[in-house]
């Protein structure tokens, strides 16, 4: 089943009971997308939550002409999708791609909220995520701010070593905040 | 005509009209100067441009959201294109690797003003392109070849709504290769002026 997947890490999250788990996993719907296809545009809100089964996707912020800054990306298996319009439900302000092909699954924000409205328990599931995602965009942020380039290039590799060889250099280096160059530099010297 | 899947052609035009406005907003970014700036003397700016598919949005989007709202039709599976759309779309489209083989001239009408203003002109195409990416989400719930969108050329000419997508969007991209033609133009001649000043 392509919700097994989804099943399992959610209850890694938050435990559910079986009938809420199928009920939460019905929900979902499967989608297949080519490589470098933009699944939601800046000034548009974010209608699905993502749970990723195949590929590697991106989001990324406008900065100007020749410059793109990458937020976040997300790869099996894990939520995806632009989670502050999404939970807001406001305009967002980056692009959401697929890097690679990808196979999702995905639910809407009104059957995600039928859902947390019947079950307290999903509420709950829900809201532990999105503490989880907190958490990560804080912690990221004290990376980008006060580590070096050689240290934000040492605990990327040691928090996601498969990367390198899933996702093209040049969105590493903009995720790191960093310019090609220098990545290519740190990927020669750095011993990890 | 071929048939295709209803969902994935709309799946697809949302996932084009994204792709225009991620090359719009890099757009915003640039400074106006380029934008406003013509190539030659009897070519567009890229204003100018944008100026002209507003003149479309314009027409298209009123007349398709006329169409779908309150529509009563129910969504097919399969959605086969027209002679005449397909033959629309085939016209626009650009060819493999983004180029335009056969040069076209817009009809009188939809001619830009002299110097429109980059700035307005962009905000104006944004908001256009949002509101079609709407009607495609609405699409999703219509009958993509009962429902019947007239054609700016006259209202006896009319086009499936799946059509009118196709060919709408296809004319989009279709102006977007010409405006990275004109940025390689303008930025060329910039820097040319910079060497020989």
């Amino acid at each position: 089943m392509e919700t097994d997947e989804l099943k399992k890490f959610v209850s890694l999250i938050y435990p559910l009971t079986v009938e809420e788990i199928d009920a939460f996993a019905e929900c979902w719907h499967s989608i297949t997308v080519k490589r470098k296809t933009i699944l939601t545009a800046a000034g548009e809100t974010e209608r699905y939550l993502y749970f990723v089964l195949e590929g590697v996707q991106r989001a990324f912020y406008l900065a100007d002409e020749n410059r793109e800054a990458t937020i976040v990306f997300t790869y099996p298996p894990s939520f995806s999708g632009v989670a502050d319009s999404f939970l807001t439900q406001t305009p967002s302000l980056y692009f959401l791609e697929t890097v690679t092909a990808s196979r999702l699954l995905r639910i809407s924000y009104e059957q995600l909220q039928q859902l947390i409205k019947q079950y307290p328990n999903i509420q709950q599931l829900i809201f532990k995520a999105t503490a989880f995602a907190l958490k990560g965009a804080l912690h990221r942020h004290v990376e980008l701010q006060c580590f070096t380039n050689e240290e934000k290039f040492k605990t990327l590799l040691q928090r996601s070593p498969h990367i390198l060889h899933l996702i093209p250099h040049k969105y590493l280096a903009s995720y790191l905040g960093m310019n090609a160059t220098n990545f290519s530099k740190l990927l020669a010297t750095v011993k990890i | 005509m071929k048939k295709v899947n209803s969902n994935s052609l709309l799946d697809q035009l949302q996932s084009d009209v994204r792709e225009i406005i991620l090359q719009a907003s890099a757009l915003k970014q640039m400074d106006r100067h380029f934008l406003e700036q013509h190539p030659s003397a009897d070519k567009w700016s890229v204003a100018q441009v944008l100026e002209h598919l507003n003149f479309y949005s314009s027409f298209y989007i009123p007349a398709i959201e006329k169409k779908l709202h309150l529509h009563q039709s129910v969504p097919q599976t399969q959605f086969t294109p027209g002679w005449l759309g397909n033959y629309f779309t085939n016209l626009m489209k650009p060819a493999a690797g983004n180029r335009i083989v056969k040069k076209m001239k817009s009809p009188k009408n939809a001619l830009p003003s002299a110097q429109p203003d980059a700035g307005k002109m962009l905000e104006e195409f944004l908001r256009h392109q949002h509101q079609l990416l709407n009607l495609l989400k609405i699409a999703n719930s219509a009958n993509l070849g009962a429902i019947r969108i007239p054609t700016s050329l006259s209202t006896l000419i009319q086009l499936k709504l799946g059509d009118t997508f196709r060919f709408f969007i296809a004319h989009e991209q279709r102006h977007f290769v010409q405006i990275q033609n004109i940025l390689h133009a303008v930025k060329h001649t910039v820097k040319e002026e910079e060497i020989f000043a």
